[in-house]
C-alpha cells in the first residue's frame, strides 16, 4: 500500500508542483486547501506524513500544527514545516509549535523529497 | 464622517483650538485685578525686585543724611558755646583792665588815664551786648551780671567823679570798698558761665561722638540688612527664573531624545510657565506626528512583506516547475529545453534574492528586525558559509581558503545574521575575481573577532570604497554591470554589523584585489541601538 501525504497548501500551482512530484515517486497525495481543512482530513484519513504550508487562510499552518500535535491520537504523524523566505524568527516559531522538520522555500525538489523519505521509510 | 474626524486629530489640528478655548474661558473670571497679584509677570517680578533694592539704597542714603545733619547741628552747637566761652573770657579780661584803669587813675589823677577809664565803661557795655547776644539762654545769671554789671559801672563812675573832685582818697576807699568785692562777684558770676559753656561742650562733644557711633551702627546695620535682603530676593528671583529655565531646559532634552509623554511641570505662572506650557504643547503634536510618522512606516514595512510575499508566491511556482522539469518528472528534456530551464533557474533564483535582500532592507530600515541572540561557534560559522558558497567558487575554479584559530570559546550573537554577512562578502568576492584565491579570516581579539574575505579581485578605487556601502550604490564600471546586482549586499552587511555594535572597514586598491573586514563583539548581551 501506498504512502499518503496531506499536503496543506493554498495554492493550486505549488500542489499542482508537489502533486506531480510525489507521484513521480508514487505517493499517493491528498489535500487540504487551508489549517481547519487540515485538522479535518487529518482526522478524517490518518495520513502517513503532513506537508504543511505557514501562510494559510482561516487557521496558519503553525496553530494547525499546534492543533494537530495537541491529539493524542494524531500526534505520531510527521509534520514537515514549509515558510517562504523569512527574516528569522519563522523556524523557532516552526519548532516551538511542535512540527518534526523545517523547509524554507524556495526548496529543492529533491531536498524536499530527501527529508520526506527520511520519515516515510 | 468619522474619517474626517479621525484625520484632523491625526494632523493635530483639532486638539489646539479647544485647548486654548477651554483655557480663555477657565481663566478669563480669574484675570481681573486678582489676577494681577497671583500671577505677576516676569517683567513685574524683576522690577519689583529692583524697585525693592533701590529703596534700600535710598534709605541708606537718608539715613546718612539725616546723621550729616546731626552732626553738622552738634558742631555749630560746640562753634556757639566756643563763641559764647570768648565773650565771657573777654568780659573777665575786660572787667580786670577795668580794676586796672582804675587804680591807675587812682595813682596818677589826669584827664589821659580817666578818660581810659571812661572808654572802658563803654567797652563793658559792647561785652554786654555780645554776651546777651550769644548766650540768650543763660536768662537767670546773665540778668545777675548785667545787674552787677551796672552797679560796677555806677561805682566806676562815682570813682571817676570822686577823682575829678579831688577827694582821691574817698576814691581809693570806694575802690576798695566797692569796686574790689563787685569784681570778685562778677568773676564769680562769669566763671560759673564759663564752667556752664564748658560743662556744655564737653557734654556737646561727648554727644557727637557718641552720635558719630550711632549712626555709623545703623548705617553698617542698614547695609547689612540690605545685603542679606538683596542675597534673598536675588536667590528667589533666581529660583523663579533659572530653576524653571532648567526644567524646560531638561525637558526638551527628553523631548530631542525621543520621549515625548512626558510633562514639564513649571510653578510659574509668568512667561516661564507659558513657555513650558507651550513646549508641552508642541510636545503633544510632536508625539502625534511621530505617532502618525511610525505608523506610516510600519504601514510601508508591512506593504513591503505583504508584496514580496505576493512576489514570491509565484516565482517559486515558476521555479518549482522548472526545477520538476529539469529533474526529468515529466520526461527528459532534450538538451536544448534544459539550457533554456536552467536559465529560467538562475534568473528567478536571482530575482528571488534582490526581492529577499529590498524586504531585509526594508525591515531593517523599519526597526523591525531584532536580532536572536544566542551562543554559536565561529568555526561552525566559517564552515556553514564555506559549504554554501564552495560550489560557487568551485564553477570558477577559484581556490577557497579559510584561517580560523582553533579552539575558540563559544560566541554568542545572532549566528544565522552573522553568517549572511559573512555570505555576502564571500559571495561578493566569488562574483568579482575572474582567477586567483578568496580567503575567508578569523582573528580572535580581545573581546572581539574581526571576519576577512580577501580576493584577487579587480578591487576598488578608494573614491568609491565609502559609497558601495550605501544602499543600490555599486561602483560604476564593465566589470559590475557585467557581474549583475542590485547594490544591497554590503549596506545589509553594514547593518548587521551594526546591529551588533561592531563596524565593516575595506583596504583596496585598484588592480590589488580587496580586503573586506568587519568587527564584532565576542559575546553581544544586548542588540546596540540603531544610528
Ligand atoms: N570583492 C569585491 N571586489 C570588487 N568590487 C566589489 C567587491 N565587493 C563589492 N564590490 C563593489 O561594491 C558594489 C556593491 O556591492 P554589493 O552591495 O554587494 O552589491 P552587488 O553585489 O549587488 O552589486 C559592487 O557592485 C561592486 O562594485
Ligand atoms: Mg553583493
Amino acid at each position: 500500500m501506498s504512502k499518503r501525504v496531506l499536503v496543506v497548501e493554498d495554492q493550486e500551482d505549488n500542489r499542482q508542483i508537489l502533486r506531480d512530484l510525489l507521484a513521480s515517486v508514487g505517493y499517493e497525495m491528498i489535500e487540504a486547501h487551508d489549517g481547519e481543512g487540515a485538522l479535518a482530513v487529518a482526522r478524517a484519513q490518518s495520513p502517513d506524513l503532513i506537508l504543511m504550508d505557514i501562510q494559510l487562510p482561516i487557521l496558519d499552518g503553525y496553530e494547525a500544527t499546534r492543533r494537530i500535535k495537541a491529539q493524542s491520537d494524531l500526534r505520531h504523524i510527521p509534520i514537515i514545516v514549509v515558510t517562504s523566505y523569512a527574516l528569522g524568527g519563522d523556524e523557532e516559531k516552526a519548532r516551538a509549535a511542535g512540527c518534526d522538520a523545517y523547509v524554507a522555500k524556495p526548496y529543492s525538489a529533491r531536498k524536499l523529497l530527501e527529508t520526506i523519505n527520511r520519515y516515510l521509510t | 464622517m468619522n474619517l474626517e474626524a479621525d484625520s484632523t486629530s491625526f494632523l493635530g489640528l483639532r486638539p489646539l483650538p479647544a485647548r486654548s478655548r477651554g483655557s480663555g474661558d477657565g481663566a478669563s473670571t480669574k484675570n481681573g485685578f486678582l489676577g494681577f497679584e497671583l500671577r505677576p509677570s516676569l517683567r513685574t517680578k524683576l522690577l519689583m525686585a529692583f524697585l525693592a533694592i533701590e529703596m534700600l539704597l535710598v534709605s541708606v542714603g537718608v539715613i546718612g543724611l539725616l546723621s550729616l545733619r546731626e552732626a553738622d547741628q552738634r558742631a555749630n552747637q560746640v562753634v556757639g558755646l566756643q563763641q559764647k566761652i570768648e565773650a565771657y573770657r573777654q568780659m573777665q579780661h575786660n572787667t580786670l583792665r577795668q580794676l586796672y584803669g582804675v587804680s591807675t587813675a587812682l595813682a596818677f589823677p589826669n584827664e589821659t588815664t580817666l578818660a581810659v577809664v571812661l572808654r572802658q565803661i563803654n567797652q563793658f557795655g559792647y561785652d554786654l551786648d555780645r554776651v546777651s547776644f550769644v548766650a540768650k539762654d543763660e536768662v537767670a545769671l546773665l540778668n545777675q551780671v548785667r545787674e552787677e554789671y551796672a552797679r560796677f559801672i555806677a561805682v566806676v563812675s562815682h570813682i571817676v567823679d570822686l577823682i575829678r573832685g579831688g577827694r582821691a582818697a574817698e576814691a581809693k576807699q570806694s575802690e576798695f570798698a566797692e569796686l574790689g568785692p563787685l569784681a570778685d562777684k562778677l568773676e564769680r558770676l562769669t566763671n560759673q558761665l564759663v564752667n556752664r559753656a564748658e560743662a556744655d561742650m564737653v557734654a556737646g562733644i561727648d554727644a557727637s561722638r557718641q552720635t558719630y557711633v550711632k549712626s555709623q551702627i545703623l548705617v553698617a546695620a542698614v547695609a547689612l540688612v540690605s545685603f542679606v535682603l538683596t542675597l534673598v530676593l536675588g536667590h528667589a528671583i533666581s529660583r523663579s527664573v533659572i530653576d524653571p529655565v532648567r526644567i524646560i531646559h531638561d525637558g526638551l532634552n527628553r523631548i530631542a531624545a525621543g520621549d515625548f509623554a512626558q510633562r514639564i511641570e513649571v510653578p510659574n505662572r509668568d512667561e516661564l510657565g507659558e513657555l513650558a506650557a507651550h513646549v508641552n504643547s508642541t510636545c503633544d503634536e510632536l508625539q502625534q506626528l511621530y505617532r502618525s510618522l511610525e505608523e506610516a512606516s510600519r504601514h510601508k514595512s508591512q506593504f513591503l512583506a505583504n508584496m514580496s510575499h505576493e512576489l514570491r508566491t509565484p516565482l517559486n511556482a515558476v521555479l518549482g516547475f522548472s526545477e520538476l522539469l529539469l529533474d526529468g518528472i515529466y520526461g527528459d528534456p532534450p538538451e536544448k529545453m534544459r539550457s533554456a530551464l536552467e536559465r529560467i533557474q538562475r534568473n528567478g533564483r536571482h530575482l528571488l534574492g534582490l526581492i529577499n535582500d529590498v524586504l531585509d532592507l526594508s525591515k531593517i530600515e523599519a526597526g523591525q528586525l531584532r536580532l536572536s541572540l544566542a551562543d554559536y561557534s565561529v568555526e561552525e560559522l566559517v564552515n556553514v558559509v564555506h559549504t554554501s558558497v564552495e560550489p560557487l567558487a568551485a564553477d570558477k575554479n577559484l581556490s577557497l581558503r579559510i584561517a580560523v584559530p582553533a579552539g575558540l570559546p563559544p560566541a554568542r550573537g545572532d549566528e544565522r545574521r552573522l553568517a549572511q554577512a559573512l555570505f555576502n562578502l564571500v559571495g561578493n568576492a566569488i562574483k568579482f575575481t575572474d582567477r586567483g584565491e578568496v580567503r575567508i579570516e578569523v582573528e580572535a581579539g580581545v573581546d572581539s573577532y574581526v571576519f576577512s574575505v580577501q580576493d584577487t579581485g579587480p578591487g576598488i578605487d578608494e573614491a568609491d570604497q565609502a559609497r558601495i556601502f550605501q544602499e543600490f550604490q555599486q561602483v560604476d564600471n564593465s566589470i559590475t554591470k557585467a557581474k549583475g546586482g542590485a547594490g544591497l549586499g554590503l549596506a545589509i552587511v553594514k547593518r548587521i554589523v551594526e546591529m551588533h555594535g561592531g563596524q565593516i572597514w575595506i583596504e583596496s586598491r585598484l588592480g590589488h584585489g580587496a580586503r573586506f573586514s568587519f568587527l564584532v563583539p565576542a559575546r553581544l548581551e544586548q542588540q546596540a541601538t540603531q544610528t
